[in-house]
């Protein structure tokens, strides 16, 4: 059963200035991605970023990504959450 | 034969080397069904850098080969329309950097979707064409800026990316106009990843096989860690390295750091069984 990895994107303001989750997954299973299509003239907000699990398939559960966020916004279950 | 040099080689040794897949003309094209495509278009938000989602991890976890087979099937036939990647050898890569222009030095969007890789540390990927003169209008795309190199800055900047390792993957931006020259290692590279990890091609191999002398061959066993495919190994008991020509990319990595030059590169259709192994 793959893992099912939740992000609360509320406690996640700046992923790509912070990172530690992205660095911290010996598999890299998280992708960190936008959240709106690109603008033209203008990068992305650092708050449009957002972090998600993507290759679930190489997540061992090791919860290092859960325990090295600062803001408690991982979550790492195995199995579908009810 | 390669299908891509069978539809768009028009005459020329490799599809790649044809310079009429670089034209404006094909970039226009894509232009307009991008937009069409709006949001989705965007790969970072779309997939995360991998070319399927979580259903087809989900079927091939619990052994559904008709669903597998279905849903990768389907990211074929998206992947090669809009977006794949080709490996390609140093010397074609010099080749190509002699007609290609202008030629943009660019930050990687793998590794910053793989890592968050700050921008000034992440300039490995080069943007080819006339994609390159849209970089200020798409700041997003082109973050951390572009620098515009001559044709022997950029091979020189090649040629150390392949003394790091990096295995160089040309990519088309709505097949078949090649606009990137990715240098890609596993486990960053967001096309690896699924070739490798999900068994979605992506990423074809190249036109070439690497093949080892194994009288030259000195055991040194400096090419073994090159090989970002699996299929270059030292073999402990005959003290040589090994090949698995069904494994290997072609990407040259490994021969370009034989020092007694026991690695040599076999053109993929001389060999029949695996001349459609891609």
């Amino acid at each position: 059963m793959l893992p099912t990895i939740l992000v609360d994107d509320d406690k996640c303001p700046d992923p790509l200035g912070c990172r530690k989750c992205l660095l911290a997954c010996p598999t890299r299973v998280l992708g960190l991605g936008t959240n709106v299509a690109p603008k033209k003239y203008r990068e992305t907000e650092p708050g449009n970023f957002i972090v998600r699990g993507v290759r679930f398939q190489a997540c061992t559960a090791c919860m290092k990504c859960v325990e090295i966020c600062p803001n408690g916004a991982i979550q790492v279950a195995l199995g579908v959450p009810a | 034969m390669c299908m891509w040099c069978e539809r768009y080689g028009e005459g020329f040794e490799r599809w790649y080397l044809n310079p009429a897949n670089y034209a404006r003309r094909l970039y226009k094209i894509r232009k307009e069904e991008i937009e069409a495509a709006g949001a989705e278009s965007n790969p970072q938000a779309a997939g995360g850098m991998l070319g399927v989602g979580r259903d087809f991890q989900e079927a091939r976890d619990r052994g559904d080969t008709e669903t597998v087979e279905r849903l990768r099937k389907a990211a074929h036939d998206f992947s090669w329309t809009i977006h794949f990647g080709q490996v390609v050898t140093l010397e074609d890569v010099h080749q190509i950097l002699e007609f290609m222009y202008p030629i943009g030095l660019m930050t990687c969007a793998c590794r910053r979707s793989m890592r968050g890789l700050p921008d000034n540390e992440n300039f490995t990927c080069i943007g080819m064409g006339p994609g390159m003169y849209k970089w200020e209008r798409w700041a997003d795309t082109y973050r951390g800026g572009l620098n515009f190199l001559t044709p022997d800055e950029a091979k020189e900047v090649i040629d150390t990316l392949n003394m790091r390792g990096l295995v160089h993957c040309l990519y088309t931006f709505g097949t078949p106009y090649l606009g990137g020259l990715c240098n890609c290692d596993y486990p960053d590279c967001g096309g690896l990843r699924t070739v490798l990890d999900m068994d979605v091609r992506v990423v074809w191999k190249g036109h070439h096989i690497a093949e080892v002398d194994t009288e030259a061959c000195t055991g040194c066993a400096l090419c073994p860690k090159r090989c970002q495919f699996g299929a270059l190994n030292f073999s402990s008991s005959a003290l040589k390295a090994y090949i698995d020509p069904m494994k290997c990319f072609g990407c040259g990595l490994c021969r370009n750091v034989c020092k007694p030059d026991a690695i040599r590169m076999v053109d993929r259709a001389t060999l029949p069984t695996v001349a459609n192994v891609w």
